[in-house]
């Protein structure tokens, strides 16, 4: 797992039917994932292919038909109590009756009953994000890109180890998209979130060149049923810039990913 | 005013947010006009329809020569009102506290209810049913016999109100209960929120237009029923007013203990209004109202 830290996250043989009038559905068929502490994984398939079931699963959000999920050894309903998990939806879901700092706050008010060992300052998450000046807004005078930016802030604030980020960007459009990808490394490689240790990232995606931009390693999935297809590794020096995108090995691991894709 | 549109990020908002930033991108432009002319542009329109309805009211009566004790002048309505104020104050004052202490109580009951259904299918399934007999029922036809059951005073008109308030209330905050954002809900849970913290962060606040809706309703619904609960049991109140003067013919007694009722429905259904923009200035029913 190149960085020589043990697997935070370990699945195995993650399988999942739906029923639906009588017939089964497999949306994901025998998935075996592992991550390692502070690595950044793209998962990447064809629309409908399960990338948000195997999402929900790791996050102990969706039973398992069959298969296991340990998060730093723990199940996922464990880690998720503890405050190891956070999400962020392709839906901001804010609470439209909350300013910005209100719903920053939000997980630090809920589920208090085990106390939280770290958690980061909202007033100072919010000046990283660069949205200090709009604390007392509300989510509806916030332009889409800036709610996806309030809600990745609301999750940090309580500091957990892993990220599970669903097509943030997918309702974004594109020149936003772009810049939320480079406000997005920049963050999680900041000090002030990682703490010298940077956040264990899975982040689904349908857009090649976000995976590529993004991650230390991308998975394929097939389509339905859902199957890893390959594991891509992508080796190309942090921090990763505009040039980057504009690089030949850039175009070389796009290419190769959309052959993948294509062959599904 | 207070909610400027920011165009930084060159992000258009996506999905259904766009709407409500275009609209407050429009919202932007209306602090040119002076708070003075605004209020009045809103408050002629009701005031003149209303003067030019009592003018051809009092017109009418008067060319046509129609006896008092059929329709009563809009003045003669008004004379009355001002001979004897704290009469009408008085009676006004029993009714305007037994609809609001029926009011409180059917919305109270309504909303417990709707909370347990809306956690739960099956409760919704047994008692739904029950509540739709409980709305048909005539209260027309019961009133009568709830001097019996609770005698007079305000026992049989709390029930009443109560019962009329249930309904709308209860089936709007069902609903409201329901309708919350998948995403939000599935954030929650992801946080392990317990169902009481899913309830009072999330289920409550987004019923809150619903059940405003339904208190809109509600409210003038209250006052009708405490009229009602006089009428038939009652010792005092304008509904008891109205009946007496009915029996003794003396329409311009009734007509006024009528106009007091109207103007008591109006601020009320005012009263609510004002308080719903108040809590509800983030949702977008409140823009541009």
């Amino acid at each position: 797992m190149g960085n020589g830290l043990p697997p935070q996250v370990e699945a195995r043989g993650l399988t999942r039917t739906f029923r639906n009038n009588g017939r089964t559905l497999t949306a994901l068929a025998d998935v075996s994932l592992s991550v390692a502490a502070g690595e950044f994984l793209a998962v990447i398939g064809p629309s409908g292919c399960g990338k948000t079931t195997l999402l929900r699963t790791l996050g102990g959000l969706l039973p398992l038909t069959s298969g296991s999920v340990r998060i730093a050894g723990d199940t996922p309903i464990v880690a998720g109590r503890a405050k190891q998990i956070g999400y962020v939806f392709q839906d901001a879901s804010l609470l439209p009756w909350r300013t910005v700092l209100e719903n920053v706050r939000l997980p630090l008010e809920v589920n208090r009953r085990r106390a939280l060992k770290t958690n980061l300052r909202p007033g100072r998450l919010l000046e990283l994000m660069r949205l200090d000046e709009f604390r007392d807004y509300y989510p509806r005078q916030l332009s889409g890109g800036m709610q996806q930016r309030v809600a990745l802030a609301r999750t940090l604030v309580f500091d957990p180890s892993l990220l599970l980020m669903d097509e943030p960007f997918g309702a974004l459009d594109e020149i936003t998209r772009e810049s939320m990808r480079h406000e997005l490394l920049r963050i999680w490689q900041s000090p002030l979130t990682n703490g010298g240790r940077r956040k264990t990232v899975i982040f689904v995606t349908h857009s090649i060149a976000e995976a590529v931009l993004l991650a230390d390693r991308v998975a394929v999935l097939t389509d339905a049923p859902g199957r890893v297809k390959a594991v891509v590794e992508i080796d190309l020096p942090r921090p990763r810039t505009e040039e980057t995108e504009s690089s030949e090995q850039f175009q070389r691991y796009s290419t190769e990913l959309r052959s993948l894709l294509r062959g599904t | 005013m207070e909610r400027p549109f920011i165009e930084q990020d060159a992000g258009l908002p996506a999905g259904r947010h766009a709407t409500s930033a275009e609209r407050s991108e429009v919202d932007s432009s209306k602090p040119l006009s002076v708070p003075l002319l605004s209020i009045a542009r809103k408050v002629a329109p009701p005031f003149s329809a209303l003067a030019v309805a009592v003018a051809l009211w009092e017109g009418w009566v008067r060319l046509r020569g129609v006896p008092e004790y059929l329709v009563p002048a809009p003045s003669s309505i008004a004379q009355r009102l001002a001979e004897d104020p704290s009469f009408f104050a008085g009676q006004g004052g029993v009714t305007l506290f037994g609809a609001l202490a029926g009011f409180a109580l059917g919305s109270t009951i309504a909303i417990l209810l709707a909370i347990a259904m809306a956690h739960s299918r099956f409760l919704e399934r047994s008692l739904f049913p029950l509540a739709i007999m409980v709305k048909v029922t005539p209260i027309v036809a019961i009133a009568p016999l709830l001097a019996v059951w609770f005698g007079f005073g305000l026992a049989p008109k709390l029930f009443i109100i109560a019962l009329i308030v249930f309904f709308p209330v209860m089936v709007n905050a069902v609903v409201g209960l329901r309708s919350v954002n998948p995403w939000t809900l599935q954030y929650l849970q992801s946080l392990s929120a317990s169902p009481w913290e899913v309830l009072v962060k999330l289920r409550l606040p987004s019923a809150l237009p619903y059940l405003f809706a339904a208190f809109k309703v509600s409210i003038p619904l209250s006052v009708i029923g405490a009229v009602v609960a006089e009428w038939f049991s009652g010792d005092e109140g304008l509904g008891r007013v109205i009946q007496v003067s009915n029996s003794n013919v003396d329409m311009p007694t009734a007509f006024a203990a009528i106009v007091s009722l109207a103007a008591m429905g109006v601020g009320l259904y005012l009263i609510v209004s004002l308080v719903e923009r108040r809590l509800l200035s983030w949702h977008e029913s409140a823009i541009d109202t």
